[in-house]
């Protein structure tokens, strides 16, 4: 890669003032080669400060403040310094060298400048050890940031949620919808149809009291009892019949509600659930479980509210609005006029109770999950509790949460309780209005406008008119609702989106190489890696492993040995660097083939709930029990398996209780012998394990590791007997290789290991010739 | 006695600082004072002197102005800790300042005083807020473990560049701009 444009990060232009600066301390500005700025200041405070590094010497300056100030407050020159290094503090962090054996701060930096120092101090550890150093435009790559806006992302290939387009939400909301279009369309004419029937009666009614019951006061031709009578049967039947069809029509729209709805929230939630059975193991460290089962269940749940707002919600209330709108207008404009008097304060009332009431129905929400976490928590850390009588504690601990639960239900419940009751008396206050202006203009015989031209208002019209009254009311109030609705249905949502969009980090490549018969030779080359951004855990490690040698690893808790095998399972990709099984870049490979050849036992083995017989073929379709009963033989499991009532079929718990962590761990390697892999790794695998079946299981593990790669995480040195060669691994750097003998002549680390296990033990003799 | 001449001690062991039990400092058995390279050191009768100390709190929110943990990181990069200052009000009035400042250096966090305006941007949290380090406005995610409790009744929040910022007490805001933060952050 021949890239001779600079760096736009670690390449800046120093201001000119401080360029004379740099020259009275015999730093040439054109000898710079990585001029970069910091936020912050030694005082904690904002202030722009440069590092400026020649081939011979660092300085850093910045403007002076006051007059007599320097400019220059640190010059170093390559030849003092010891160490380059990067010390995290809260919020921020510090570059630092050491100079004389002192710990000299060079400059400090926030947070949003972290990555970039992190960069530096590497550069500047290669320049103090005289390496060739290479910085240009390559060093302003950066997967953690968003390449389109430069917002700063929550791991290495998220979605940047700026870019994300939300107003698009809905819109795939609505395409989600589209293998249903037909039903939906089908449900929109119904609630249609349905809001014209429900229009029908209060015109039955109308005309029932004008022809009917009260034909004088309307100018019509009294009727005789039998005529009337006859009517009076005709137009209860037909109110009848518009029941009969309203209802099941309501009945129709109600079904197709159901199914429709549900079955997008089943499509969103197995989509949803794929897409996380697909994710790295990286994404599940940076959320929390909790969060997740709460979008599976209740975000994708939402669908199922927005099909129901477009049938039975807003999307009829809106129909009813216009239509019964319409119909009031019809009959009389000026009465209608009087009806909306009081329909700004219905509106402005509701706005304002959803303004007050929506923030108190987050803290429902919220001491809902926070009574199921103390629950959750006490229940699992049940035996804990036992243990220290803590019994009372946690009573209160979960009446406290209790307590939250209760009172923020009342107070949204009082607020609410407050509410209904106003709006029902405005809207009482409307129809009294209606009552009343109406009620006198029946009396006057007022003549009004309507549809058919000039009549005088009579009763029939009056009784109609109040009972649409209700009907434009009603919904008026949950439309108010409308916004805050939208609102949250967007947000969970969008939180479902998130989950989709989120790309697979550890994807599989392209054109997969399959590598079906795996040969077990393993390569790390200069390899560098890091969970979190600022701290790489492995640094530059390389090492290379033939296929069929055996290989312990030793070393303090904590100096990154885990981490070693899950790269190599490929669980994490790496930052920098290349892991290669037989030649393949692991990232090349399939990870079927992958995975499926790499047997892992852990420190911690994954039990699931069920049969100590399905625990073991977990993954294997065609085991045979004489295959399950060698493998249990083998790691010494068969006989504590047969003292279980039930033998093999015995149920266990949640993560194997009912198990002593021996017994788990040795159910896990019998596991991983059926599995038969090509590389066997074993993660502190016999660590719980007593030290007589250790050695029994020991000796299995050397019969069934002939021939395999192994690579054996030990605490116990004296299990590492059987390797051909061990590596020392300390703070993410293999510090030592070699077989036993050559590490013991070395007199390293290996060495003082073994000799604290031996005084431990007790027993120096013994583990000698163990380990020999 | 030379900086150098006393980390080549380090090698040997020095005697007095056993990992395993806390090591009180008081003024009767330590200094606290700038060494070469305006270096933190810390110096301690009948051991030794310490070069490139910083200052950490052990109870940031329960006891800030007692047990300061003073550590410096050694050449082989473990973190050691000097030894720790029960009480800083009975320091001296120098050793006490520069043990504030190498504090304040060590923990870089916007306290907010104000709180303009909240709102919903891109699925993230916006605030245009005061702070004793000027105006600011940051985005930070809308989820739990972006804002965490900090003693009774105060949060610290994180942003999406992961810088801090703290309310040491929602009481001493005002009503609305209470209300407003609760909204968003209800938990
Ligand atoms: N999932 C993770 N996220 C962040 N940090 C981790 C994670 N797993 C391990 N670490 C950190 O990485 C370092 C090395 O851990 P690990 O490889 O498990 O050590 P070992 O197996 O040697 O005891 C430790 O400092 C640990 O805190
Ligand atoms: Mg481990």
């Amino acid at each position: 890669m021949v890239t001779t444009e600079r760096s736009r990060v670690l390449q800046k232009d120093l201001p000119h003032s401080l360029q004379d600066e740099l020259a009275k301390v015999h730093i040439q500005p054109n000898k710079v080669w990585l001029c970069t700025d910091t936020d912050l200041n030694l005082s904690g405070n904002y202030e722009q400060v440069w590092l400026a590094v020649s081939d011979d010497a660092l300085a850093v300056l910045a403007e002076p403040k006051q007059a007599g100030q320097p400019a220059v407050r640190h010059f170093i020159s390559r030849d003092e310094i010891q160490e380059v290094r990067v010390r995290q503090g809260v919020g921020g962090g510090f570059l630092e060298t050491i100079v004389d054996d002192i710990v000299v701060v060079v400059l400090a930096f926030s947070n949003v400048k972290a990555d970039i120092f992190h960069k530096v101090a590497g550069k500047l550890e290669q320049w103090m050890h005289k390496q060739a150093i290479e910085v240009d435009a390559s060093d302003d790559a950066d997967p953690r940031h968003c390449p389109k806006c430069g917002l700063t992302l929550q791991f290495k290939g998220d979605v940047c949620r700026r870019c994300v387009n939300r107003g698009a939400v809905l819109l795939r909301v609505l395409k989600l919808m589209r293998p249903y279009a037909d039903k939906a369309a089908i449900m929109m004419v119904l609630v249609l149809i349905g809001a014209g029937i429900s229009l029908i009666p209060q015109q039955l009614v109308r005309l029932l009291i004008n022809k009917v019951l009260a034909p004088e006061q309307a100018s019509n031709p009294p009727l005789d009892l039998a005529t009337a009578k006859h009517w009076l049967m005709g137009l209860v039947g037909a109110l009848l019949l518009t029941h009969i069809i309203g209802s099941l029509n309501n009945l129709g729209v109600l079904r197709l509600n159901s199914y429709v709805g549900t079955q997008i929230t089943y499509d969103m939630r197995k989509r949803v659930f794929d897409r996380l059975m697909q994710l790295s193991i990286d994404y599940f460290d940076r959320y929390n479980v909790g969060q997740l089962i709460s979008r599976v269940q209740g975000d994708t749940e939402q669908m199922k509210g927005f099909v129901q707002q477009l049938t039975t919600g807003f999307f009829q209330q809106i129909i009813m609005v216009l239509a019964v709108g319409t119909i009031l207008f019809i009959m009389s404009w000026q009465l209608a006029l009087v009806t909306l008097l009081p329909a700004p304060l219905v509106v402005a009332g509701s706005i304002w109770f959803w303004k007050r009431v929506y923030p108190r129905y987050y803290k429902v929400w919220d001491s809902n999950s926070k009574l199921a976490g103390v629950l959750n928590t006490i229940l699992s850390g049940m035996r804990v509790v036992k243990a220290f009588a803590q019994e009372s504690r946690e009573i209160n601990r979960f009446d406290r949460s209790n307590s939250y639960v209760r009172n923020s239900f009342r107070t949204v419940e009082y607020t609410v309780a407050k509410f209904n009751p106003t709006i029902g008396f405005i809207f009482q206050l409307g129809g009294l209005l209606v009552w009343f202006i109406g009620g006198i203009w029946v009396l006057q015989g007022r003549q009004i406008t309507a549809a058919g031209g000039k009549a005088p208002l009579n009763l029939g019209d009056l009784i109609s008119f109040l009972g649409y009254l209700w009907m434009f009311y009603q919904p008026l109030t949950q439309l108010t609702q409308l916004t805050n609705w939208l609102t949250g249905f967007l947000t969970a949502t969008h939180r479902t989106f998130e989950i989709l969009d989120t790309p697979i980090q550890i994807a599989e490549s392209d054109k997969p190489i399959s590598v079906p018969d795996m040969k077990g030779h393993i390569t790390f080359e200069n390899v560098t890696f890091g969970y979190d951004r600022h701290q790489p855990i492995l640094k530059n490690i390389s090492f290379e492993i033939k296929p069929g040698e055996r290989i312990g690893v030793v070393g303090k808790s904590g100096s990154g040995k885990t981490t070693i095998i899950n790269l190599l399972s490929r669980f994490y990709d790496i930052d920098h660097g290349r892991i290669a099984i037989d030649g393949v870049d692991i990232r090349e490979m399939s990870k079927t083939d992958l995975r499926g050849q790499i047997g892992v036992v852990l420190q911690e083995p994954f039990l699931f709930r069920g049969t100590i017989y399905d625990n073991l073929t977990y993954g294997l379709a065609d085991t045979t029990p004489e295959d399950v009963i060698a493998a249990t033989k083998a790691a010494n499991a068969h006989d504590f398996i047969m003292r279980q009532p039930l033998g093999y079929d015995t149920y266990i718990g949640e993560r194997g209780a009912g198990l002593s962590g021996g017994e788990r761990q040795r159910i896990s390697i019998a596991r991983a012998i059926l599995y038969n892999p090509k590389i066997l790794i074993l993660d502190e695998a016999t660590s719980s394990v007593d030290t007589e079946s250790e050695k029994l299981i020991q000796d299995a593990l050397l019969r069934i590791t002939k021939g395999r790669t192994t690579i054996a995480i030990a605490h116990r040195l004296s299990t590492l007997k059987n390797s051909d060669r061990i590596f020392v691994v300390n703070r993410g750097e293999i510090i030592e290789s070699g077989t036993h003998d050559e590490l013991m002549t070395l007199q390293g680390t290996y060495h003082k290991l073994v000799k604290i296990q031996t005084e431990l033990s007790g027993n120096v003799d013994s583990l000698q010739a163990n380990v020999k | 006695m030379t900086a150098k001449m006393n980390e080549t001690h380090e090698d040997n062991g020095a005697p007095h600082l056993d990992p395993t039990t806390p090591r009180y400092l008081t003024p009767e058995i330590a200094r606290i004072h700038l060494g070469s390279r305006n270096a933190l050191h810390v110096t301690v009768l009948n051991d030794r002197i310490y070069g490139g100390v910083y200052a950490a709190y052990i109870f940031p929110v329960r006891q800030p102005r007692k047990f300061v943990s003073l550590r410096y990181k050694n050449a082989k990069g473990e973190e050691i800790e000097v030894g720790i200052i029960w009480n800083l009000e009975e320091w001296p009035q120098t050793d006490r300042a520069l043990v504030e400042e190498a504090l304040h250096r060590h923990y870089f966090v916007h306290t907010i005083t104000h709180i303009h305006h909240i709102g919903w941007k891109y699925g993230f949290i916006a605030f245009d807020v005061q702070t004793d380090k000027g105006p600011a406005q940051f985005l930070m995610r809308w989820q739990h473990d972006r804002a965490h409790d900090y003693g009774r009744g105060g949060k610290v929040l994180l942003d999406v560049d992961e810088n801090r910022y703290l309310i040491p007490d929602l009481g001493t805001l005002s009503d609305k701009e209470r209300e407003e933060f609760l909204r968003y952050v209800y938990w």
